[in-house]
């Protein structure tokens, strides 16, 4: 592995700083699962690396003013089994804990899970349905994207040199019925061949899905048809089909594309079932 | 580029001038000749490199030493107090919960930190717990009895 000149700033302020110096050969050093491998192989050759990790404020899971806000540096383990998201929104905690091992989980974070855009994230599903929002750090102060325009492309999200995202937010909404997910070869410590999180409030649907596209998605045309329809098995019959016309898988290592489009209507189709 | 750091190593504070490019791993194993931990996969796969930093196991394949700076990491070399072996180590050892050996250490630490998070796990909880770990001589069984081994020692 190259070297390179370690920075471990505490505040956001001086990190900025440092990000605007190197440009793009800097890279953010959160918890570092992804990174350190990348780099480890060779994919990625940062002249300079930003642990934010001492940042203080980052590291905070707060239910404020209505609202659920994950630091920038809450672990995946630590969102996972906080009370609070275990007894409101299990299918988030659900959707962490389903990320890597308990070892990988003890550093990584949501927000680098999110960070990320790998188009199978496993904590995109469940944020992309309860419509978070990212909040941007930069030197012109903060500024608040809805998550589904925060992914760009595989591995590419909205964010430019010299910004940091401070968390992720969303309505705090108990009500919320969600579930999560996660299609794999092997029940631990596996990657999504396919994950979802569907979630309802009264009669109102949200559906995301990960690993059939460039970036997590929702299912913006099955959600109207299933906000327009009663829930019948017909209903989600044609619910399904939709839904497998609204996906783009690819075939790669761990499933065809036709697999794929398959299990978006089986994961679909299950997590509806649940609520007939 | 090296950088000072201090932290604690099975229990004793050191400080070290560590290269900025190495991780967690290699720093035990290179500089400080602890060599119980291994790499296996380097990628967080294997849990081979299991150590405990402030309590909890992570990959030292995937930590910069420098980020160690200021925590307390413990290594299976630092398991046995004044040369008496951790409860885990004997039960490994009367167990016969090793082939190769090379997934041991990682496979203690991790067992380690899920005993100390919940002493009474049931089989289920203990295959969970160590499911970041890989035994290639898949001798699961036995480690998944010295585990529990630990566990019914305990009193109650």
């Amino acid at each position: 592995m190259k070297s390179f000149e370690y920075y471990n700033p505490s505040t956001l302020k001086d990190a900025v700083g440092l990000l605007k110096k190197y440009g793009e050969d800097v890279s953010i050093l959160n918890g570092g699962t992804d990174l350190i491998v990348r780099m480890r192989d060779g994919h990625s050759e940062p002249k300079a690396i930003v642990d934010i990790k001492g940042i203080k404020e980052l590291h905070q899971l707060v239910f404020e003013d209505g609202r659920v806000f994950i630091g920038g540096c809450v672990l995946l383990n630590d969102l996972g089994m906080n009370d609070v998201i275990l007894k409101r929104y299990p299918y988030l905690s659900q959707a962490a804990l389903s990320v890597g091992s308990k070892q990988v989980r003890n550093r990584a974070t949501c927000v680098g899970n999110i960070c990320n855009a790998s188009p199978l994230a496993d904590t995109a599903t469940p944020l992309m349905a309860l419509d978070a929002d990212v909040h941007i750090y930069s030197d012109k102060g903060i500024k608040t994207v809805p998550l589904k325009d925060f992914f760009v492309f595989v591995r590419k999200t909205i964010l430019q040199p010299g910004e940091i995202v401070t968390g992720i937010s969303f309505k705090d909404d108990p009500d919320a019925l969600g579930i999560f997910y996660k299609m794999s070869r092997r029940k631990e410590v596996d990657l999504s061949t396919v994950c979802s999180t569907v979630l309802r409030r009264d009669n109102e649907y949200a559906i995301s899905f990960g690993a059939v596209a460039p970036t997590p998605i929702r299912l913006y045309k099955t959600e109207e048809y299933l906000n327009e329809h009663s829930l019948t098995e017909e209903t989600i019959n044609t619910a399904c089909d939709m839904a497998e016309s609204e996906v783009s898988p690819i075939s790669d290592i761990r499933a065809s594309e036709e697999y794929r489009r398959e299990m978006v209507k089986v994961m679909l189709r299950n997590s509806l079932t649940e609520w007939l | 580029m090296k950088k000072i750091i201090e932290f604690t190593l099975n229990g004793e504070l050191v400080e070290h001038a560590v290269d900025v490019q190495k991780t967690l791993l290699k720093m035990i194993r290179e500089d400080f000749d602890l060599t119980g931990a291994k790499e296996g996969c380097g990628a967080g796969e294997c849990g081979a490199c299991t150590v405990i930093m402030d309590g909890r196991a992570l990959n030292a394949c995937l930590v910069f030493a420098v980020e160690a700076d200021g925590h307390d990491i413990l290594t299976i070399e630092g398991l046995a107090v004044d040369g008496v072996l951790d409860p885990l180590q004997v039960s490994f050892i009367e167990n016969a919960a090793l082939q190769c050996g090379y997934c041991t250490p990682g496979m203690i630490m991790t067992a380690k930190a899920l005993l100390n998070e919940n002493p009474t796990p049931t089989v289920e909880e203990i295959k969970e717990g160590i499911s970041g770990n890989l035994c290639r001589c898949t001798g699961y069984k036995k480690i998944i009895e010295a585990i529990q081994f630990v566990v019914e020692d305990q009193p109650v």
